[in-house]
């Protein structure tokens, strides 16, 4: 099954210019170690929501509005997709990570709809 | 550059409210012309987080939490990944979008972090594995 594995934003990705070297290696470590065992199948960073933008729908209205927003909880700050064999694992795998900020942070596992879920 | 594209929870998602034929349908549509444009490269529906777990990192510490989440504003619901020449782009294709939710909703537009983004933090060996892991993603 295919889960996307959260990266919740925190003040510290909110206000971060460009990731340190030494963070970038250890998590680059990590993604190594899921290509091996063939569970990584995507890893990403997004900038901070200072560079994002909302668009409201609302019946036919679309209405912009221009990051950043306030509330970090609310944000994703990065991501991978991971092909596992359950959520169990997914967890295991999850535990293993770098501490992904230099503070208290919280990674979300979410599991993928699939066709085969619609049949 | 790249940008992520994501479809903002709503209580109806979260209750596992299915998308309509009509929606399915428009929303097929809506994908062909992203592909067909070039622009879209994938995209994927996620589950209620009533089936999702959080993982609370606080140093050497790790707590499982089971899903389902209150707070329906910090969850994602679904998520495209496009190639877009500049943010003004990808706001008039997300302006295009059928309506993802039976309600109001929204969508929410950021930009990846690319190799240039890192400047000096970015050694041979960073970008070596990550031009790698691109390879990869673009493989499966």
């Amino acid at each position: 099954m295919r889960v996307m594995v959260i990266v919740k934003a925190t003040q510290d990705s909110e206000n971060m210019g460009k990731p340190k070297a030494a963070d970038l290696a250890e998590m680059g470590r990590f993604n190594d170690e899921l290509r091996k065992a063939g569970v990584l199948l995507t890893a990403d960073g997004l900038k901070p929501s200072s560079t994002g933008k909302r668009v409201a729908f609302d019946g036919a209205k679309r209405t912009v509005t221009d990051g950043p927003f306030a509330e970090s909880r609310e944000l994703v700050a990065g991501f991978w997709i991971w092909e596992v064999k359950d959520m169990a694992e997914a967890v295991e795998w999850v535990k293993r990570c770098p501490n992904p900020m230099p503070g208290p942070s919280e990674i979300e596992i979410r599991p993928i709809w699939e066709m085969s879920d619609f049949a | 550059m790249r940008v992520m594209v994501m479809v903002k929870a709503t209580k109806d998602s979260e209750q596992g409210v299915m998308p309509t034929t009509e929606l399915f349908e428009a929303m097929g549509k809506y994908n062909e012309e992203l592909v067909k444009a070039g622009i879209m490269l994938s995209g994927d529906g996620l589950k209620p987080s009533s089936q999702g777990k959080r993982i609370a990192f606080d140093g050497p510490k790790r707590s499982v939490i089971d899903g389902p989440f209150a707070e329906t504003r910090e969850l994602v619901a679904g998520y495209w990944i496009w190639e877009v020449k500049d943010m003004a782009e990808a706001v008039e294709w997300a302006k295009r979008c059928p309506n993802p939710m039976p309600g109001p909703s929204e969508l929410e537009i950021r930009p990846f972090y690319e190799m240039a983004d890192f400047g000096e933090a970015a050694t041979p060996e960073i970008v070596d594995r990550f031009e790698r892991l691109r390879e990869q993603s673009k493989n499966r």
